[in-house]
């Protein structure tokens, strides 16, 4: 373990250069800057991508929103069709969830994670721009749906079977279910870089009780993003193969469940919105303690609690279904559970006040964002506690009433904190200051566009408006609401233009900002703005919560009086690290299909079963081969620590031949199987069983061309295969790719659990 | 109709839930003023000052002491609405062995609710016709996509979803016609998914049940013949049935009583000669997407169906 | 089906769990390193939960009568008690126990090393869960006098091994606390598993209780209330899941408590835990 430090810190050093090369700033010519971003590997460059791409989609959504306040200002309004009605609120969730929310956050943490525990990039500089380009790439699959003459229309959460092929004919949905894979999978690789830099990244000092609370909620939200993500993608891997294998899982009629989707779907949706508002709690613990001049009240509890809910979000997925008829029992567990998450919010609702109360406080932009983000989320949380009384939500779920909800979380909290992060942050990122006087336009625009809009549709929920209607004819009662609504959008769409206008006149002729212009604590803090492509000189020693509190305070350092766990300055190596975030979330993927197939597997009849058409013996001699895989892989590790290098070849080529032969045997099968036309799309069976084994097999091809390369490599005396954790991180993967055949031969051939 | 629905109840149910829902607002209040009273305060009285703010790290014992009401708080929540889970919800499914499973069965439909009065041979569309001060077990399934089943004033909401059936109580205290909505979005034309709920006294109740047993008169004057003759030879009762004529599918609303139903198209239109003359002759210009076609009607066909179809009372 | 009312008292007051108790309490008041009142107290929530589990309604319609009753029965015994029990160690009594003198047995040598072990105290605690609902065992347990005896025995051992890791009153014992976070979150996971599974499937999992050969007179009020079997199940699979994950929650965040307290020995921080992983 010791021995293999030096290379991974080599390795980083390696990718520093390359960032270092690429930020530099010799091109004079437009054609060189614009490459230097196209091509860049420097967090702070790839975050300012996020962030912009994330504006650039936030105006679209916008204006997606305006649509739909314009279509609903009076009752029999026909500005839109109900099919692009339809397809407005579907895309306007979309967008705002997976193209202006996880990115513009995944931005912010990509830029000042690694300033503030004091790094020079992330862990894996490129594969953090490979997410990045994963963005654009998703967004403009979705966007192209467009062309096919339709954009999705099944809402952004897509419920089946309205989603599924009878009901849903048109290309549109296809690309919402591709488009939401390519930027799921670039979610879930930024979220292990961030882990892994929190992990393995931080400066001298820093122990993880020590973190500022932006580090702590961003890997707070990076494990659930790891683990949540991939609920969601295996529920659109099922839908896609729907769709266009014509399998059975969602549709009803052919014995699938429509009640399966919302399962997965919440189970990844809840989480979701924790992903979204973890990082704003984040920021705004950052900001009220700088402009109060006090630390932050009970770090620990503020971040623990953060834990607490990471938990607790796992548990309370069907809260969204409390309609769908689960049972009393179901019913009430879940809504204890949701209950029981407000107590840790409620808690960090009380340490941000306590941290107010007895400071200085300094009424900047950046704090009076971070007020009304207090205010707002408080009514956002509140409301929400009113749907966990389950027969609340019986009457208001689907009603506007849900819809101001979940807006008063999303903007008064996640909105409003990005906002305070942006008019605190931005100096550093460009050296300049914002103008304070636009920033206060911003803020009321917003409060007033918030609440105008968001507390109206409160109203229009108890006064029985559905949610997604295209027109209310019959009820023109609903009018002057909606039409205040409307007034409401159209403030927040000029509160966004003034922070546009602000931001342009302050990169021409802003206020020069200083290193430290607001007294930060944290150690972004402790370098120039913008920071260096290097981000600091010299790497800062950190002694507490506090060391730019500390450096500007000597004589009253945090040290003294706030004893924090020391640092053991031990960190793990970053290719393990990576590799068992990564296998956590292919297990939550596979166990999500395994489920399925216990699912619909368990009380099926008829011809096609896996008792029936499976060659059990045969299948388990070529598992054999695939577990004889895993000893064979771990002789060759032991050999190559020792040095024996040709044995080491041998044994790693004998686990090539060996995983093959199990590739081979499931070819033979799947050989068999079709040409007596047992397909995918016969029967839930066939659906499930082709799913999983399918995907394993993947996996397993996926692990044999890691395998492959390594050989070649080590074939080549490549040194970070000889001497680094290349072959053990690759281990681990093909270990996990066993271990879940084994999971999937009991279930599926030897039929446990059926 | 009522404006505010879910403060308006008609029913045991959803009064217990209007309860509840105002005891709960009361309490958010309540916890959103302590709140914002003490960041307003906060912000009032510490003001930037010259002096450094004591350093205050925070203290175990306030913050567990914090937590302790929120605990309360959260714990009465769950209590109160346990109670009025398990009176509502529990008891649908168990229902008594040898009663039927349901009194009314409820289909939705893109975009149309189907009604079906069990063990009477009643079926309709869109308008449920139910007896005062009598709880009814209605069973709410799917034939397409996923609906939801919505009378504010009356019961909970309750999702109709295919390859399932769920069961909720119906009850009304008062005579009177209730709007009912689908509220999960089911495509296209979701926002024309309404229905109502016409409560009689019991009396009037047998007197409509025994009125809609009955199949209708055939057609005696020539215009209405001729249209009962138009309605067969073009395709409508491929969709549509009408007791006692030999039509007899469910894919679009029965029409035994459409005449005596006070809405068409699930809301969209009042159900009078001239609004079912246009909507026969172009559904699409009131309810776009829907399934009816558009069959180009000539005016004669046109007043001959209308004519057949008022004489299904 | 003819329903036989069973004349069977509600409380089981000749349980021999009152005599398990006592020996349980003697051997304990005898152990040397007996110190503080608050480990006492520990004992005694400690058996006076095993106690309940036997003697009240609970244990009675818990033998065959009510497979939701069962459930928080296995509960108690599997997770409550052992805690309790583990909790009221003082620090000094591990020590002749568990740590390594030179001239210990072969035995306790092992056992060390199983005690020390996470997956054996987290697979065995997982284990000890899903087996008995294995529809064979857990039908064969209640109907069996001996096979649940051996129920019982195996689920106090379970969770003792179990909560070792977590709670054990020696320091060096304990697992980091990333390590303790990601051994109580999956456990919390496999409950979860096996509790949507008994909440969700449409097989009986104890078919002893869905179709008993006599009933209690509480039960035929308890079934026309709406608790049918399948209700009774369903609970069941909730009780499964909900209540012990809550307890692992709570225990998380004992952890994170401990994690965040300065000065704590042995504990170096959540990234030094990763090394066992790591290895």
């Amino acid at each position: 373990m010791s021995d293999s430090e030096p290379l991974a810190t080599d390795d980083a050093a390696s990718a520093d250069v390359a960032t270092r090369s690429d930020s530099a700033p010799e091109p004079v010519s437009s054609n060189g800057r614009l490459l230097s971003w196209v091509s860049t590997v420097d967090h702070k460059k790839i975050g300012i991508l996020y962030i912009c791409t994330a504006v650039f989609f936030l105006a679209i959504g916008g204006l997606e929103a305006l649509l739909i306040r314009v279509q609903l200002l009076f009752p029999n309004n026909t500005f839109l069709s109900p099919d692009l009605f339809n397809q407005m609120f579907t895309m306007h969730g979309t967008t705002m969830v997976f193209l202006v929310g996880m990115p513009v956050l995944v931005g912010f943490q990509n830029y000042f994670v690694p300033l503030m525990i004091g790094a020079r990039d992330v862990a894996f500089p490129r594969l953090n721009a490979m997410s990045y380009w994963l963005l654009p790439f998703g967004g403009i699959l979705l966007y192209f749906s467009f062309m096919t003459g339709q954009a999705p229309d099944a809402g952004w959460f897509s419920y089946a079977p309205l989603s599924t092929k009878p009901y849903n004919l048109m290309p549109a949905q296809d690309y919402w279910i591709i488009g939401l894979i390519c930027l799921g999978v670039g979610s879930v690789a930024a979220s292990i870089n961030i882990f892994v830099t929190v992990l393995q990244c931080r400066a001298p000092g820093m122990s993880l009780q020590r973190v500022p609370l932006f580090v702590w909620m961003s890997l707070m939200t990076a494990i659930l993003t790891i683990l949540a993500l991939p609920a969601l993608n295996s529920a659109l891997a099922m839908l896609l193969i729907d769709r266009l294998l014509g399998a059975a899982f969602f549709e009803p009629a052919r014995g699938g469940s429509a009640v399966l989707w919302q399962h997965y779907f919440w189970v990844f949706g809840h989480p979701e919105v924790y992903i979204l508002i973890l990082p704003a709690f984040g920021m705004i613990s950052e900001v009220i303690p700088v402009f109060s001049r006090k630390p932050i009240y009970g770090y620990a509890f503020v971040a623990g609690s953060s834990a607490v809910i990471v938990l607790l979000s796992y548990g309370v997925w069907a809260h969204h279904m409390f309609a769908v008829g689960l049972g009393m029992g179901a019913d009430m567990f879940f809504a204890v559970g949701t209950l029981l998450i407000a107590l840790p919010t409620g808690l960090k609702v009380f340490n941000w006040t306590a941290t107010m109360w007895g400071g200085s406080i300094r009424l900047t932009t950046a704090m009076m964002f971070a007020v009304a983000f207090l205010l707002e989320f408080v009514i956002g949380g509140l409301t929400g506690v009113m749907f966990a009384a389950v027969p609340i939500d019986w009457q208001l779920t689907d009603t506007y009433f849900v819809v101001g909800h979940f807006h008063y979380v999303l903007i008064g909290g996640t909105v409003f904190g990005l906002f305070s992060a942006t008019y605190y942050w931005f100096p550093k990122m460009t050296g300049r200051m914002l103008s304070e006087r636009l920033g206060k336009w911003q803020l009321w625009l917003w409060v007033f566009g918030l609440n105008a809009t968001f507390l109206s549709q409160h109203v229009l929920g108890v006064m029985g408006m559905p949610r997604r209607v295209y027109t209310y004819a019959d009820n023109p009662g609903w009018m002057a609401l909606n039409a205040f609504a409307g007034a409401g959008a159209v403030a927040m769409a000029a509160g966004t233009l003034v922070m546009l206008l602000n931001i342009w006149v302050s990169l021409r002729r802003g206020e020069k900002a200083g290193d430290n212009p607001w007294e930060g604590f944290t150690l972004e803090w402790a370098t120039s703005s913008p920071p260096p492509p290097e981000n600091f000189a010299v790497i800062p020693e950190v002694s507490s919560r506090r060391p730019v509190w500390d450096l500007d305070h000597p004589d009253a350092a945090d040290g003294q009086r706030e004893q924090t766990p020391a640092d053991s300055g031990w960190r793990p190596d970053k290719s393990i690290t990576s590799i068992w975030a990564f296998v956590a979330s292919e297990a939550v993927f596979f166990l999500l299909l395994l489920v399925a197939y216990v699912v619909f597997n368990t009380d099926l009849v008829g011809e096609i079963t896996s008792a029936s058409v499976l060659d059990v013996p045969r299948t388990a001699l070529f598992s054999v081969a695939l577990l004889g895989s895993s000893f064979t892989l771990w002789r060759a590790e032991a050999l190559l620590k020792v040095g024996k290098l040709s044995e080491f070849r041998l044994w790693l080529a004998l686990t090539i031949v060996l995983g093959a032969i199990f590739i081979g045997g499931q070819a033979i099968e799947y050989y068999g199987l079709i040409s007596s036309e047992v397909t995918i799309s016969d029967n839930l069976f066939t659906a499930t069983f082709f799913t999983v084994t399918g995907f394993h097999g993947l996996h397993v091809i996926v692990g044999l061309i890691a395998l492959g390369v390594v050989f070649v490599l080590a074939a080549k005396q490549d040194r970070h295969v000889l001497h680094g954790t290349t072959l053990k991180a690759i281990g681990i993967y093909w270990h996990f790719v066993d271990v879940v055949w084994i999971f999937v031969f009991c279930i599926i051939y030897l039929g446990f659990m059926q | 109709m009522s404006s505010f629905p879910v403060f308006d109840p008609a029913s045991p149910q959803a009064e217990a839930i209007r309860d509840l829902f105002v005891q709960v607002l009361w309490i958010s209040g309540g916890i959103f003023s302590i709140v914002a009273g003490l960041i307003c305060v906060a912000l009032a009285k510490f003001r930037s000052r010259d002096t450094l703010p004591t350093q205050d790290f925070g203290s175990h014992r306030k913050e567990i002491a914090w937590i302790v009401a929120p605990v309360i708080v959260v714990l009465w929540i769950a209590a109160i609405s346990a109670k009025l889970v398990l009176t509502f919800n529990a008891v649908p499914q168990a229902h008594p062995p040898g009663e039927q499973v349901a009194d009314l069965i409820v289909t939705g439909h893109q975009w149309w609710w189907e009604i079906e009065y069990a063990g009477t041979g009643i079926v309709s569309a869109n308008e449920l016709h139910i007896p005062t001060g009598k709880r009814l077990r209605v069973q709410l399934s799917s034939a397409d996509v996923i609906h939801s089943f919505w009378v504010a004033r009356l019961a909970r909401k309750m999702d109709a979803i295919p390859g399932r059936e769920n069961f909720i109580w119906l009850e009304a205290d008062e005579p009177g016609v209730y709007q009912g909505r689908c509220a999960e979005f089911c495509g296209t034309q979701h926002a024309w998914m309404n229905f109502l709920v016409h409560a009689h006294d019991p009396e009037d109740y047998e007197r409509w049940l025994s009125e809609n047993k009955a199949v209708p008169a055939a057609p005696t004057e020539p215009d209405a013949i001729a249209g009962r003759k138009t309605f067969f030879s073009l395709t409508c009762s491929q969709c549509h049935a009408i007791a006692g004529t030999g039509a007899d599918r469910s894919i679009a609303p029965d029409l035994t009583h459409i005449a005596s139903r006070a809405q068409l198209a699930a809301g969209v239109l009042k159900n009078t000669p001239e609004n079912l003359r246009l909507w026969l002759k172009n559904p699409a210009a009131f309810k776009p997407g829907c399934k009816m076609p558009d069959f180009k009607l000539t005016d004669q066909q046109l007043d001959d169906l209308v004519a057949y179809l008022e004489t299904l009372k | 089906m003819i329903e036989l009312i069973s004349d069977r008292a509600l409380w089981n007051w000749w349980s021999p769990a009152w005599f398990v108790a006592a020996v349980v309490a003697v051997l304990y008041g005898r152990y040397p390193g007996w110190t503080s009142l608050s480990k006492s107290l520990w004992l005694i929530a400690g058996l006076s939960v095993l106690v309940f589990a036997f003697v009240s309604p609970l244990g009675v319609l818990a033998d065959g009568f009510l497979f939701s009753a069962h459930m928080i029965q296995h509960l108690l015994l599997l997770l409550v008690v052992p805690l309790c029990l583990v909790l009221s160690l003082p620090p000094s009594s591990a020590e002749p126990a568990f740590s390594g003198t030179v001239d210990e047995g072969s035995l306790r040598k092992m056992m060390r090393r199983v005690m020390k072990n996470p997956i054996a105290g987290w697979s065995v605690g997982l284990g000890a869960m899903w087996f008995w609902h294995v529809p064979a065992f857990c039908n064969a347990a209640t109907e069996n006098y001996m096979i649940s005896v051996v129920r019982t025995v195996t689920f106090l051992a379970a969770g003792l091994l179990f909560w070792w890791p977590i709670y054990s009153p020696r320091k060096q014992a304990r697992l980091p606390a990333s390590h303790a976070v990601v051994y109580l979150f999956s456990a919390c996971l496999g409950c979860t598993l096996l509790g949507i599974y008994i909440t969700f499937t449409t097989i009986t999992v104890c078919p002893a209780f869905a179709s008993p050969e006599e009933r209690l007179a509480v039960m035929i009020a308890l079934h026309d209330a709406g608790m049918t079997s399948s209700v009774d199940q369903q609970l069941g699979g909730l009780l499964m899941w909900v209540p012990p994950c809550s307890l692992y929650v709570a225990a998380i965040v004992s952890v994170l408590c401990r994690w965040y307290a300065v000065g704590e020995p042995g504990e170096a921080g959540l990234a030094v835990t990763r090394t066992a992983e790591v290895r």
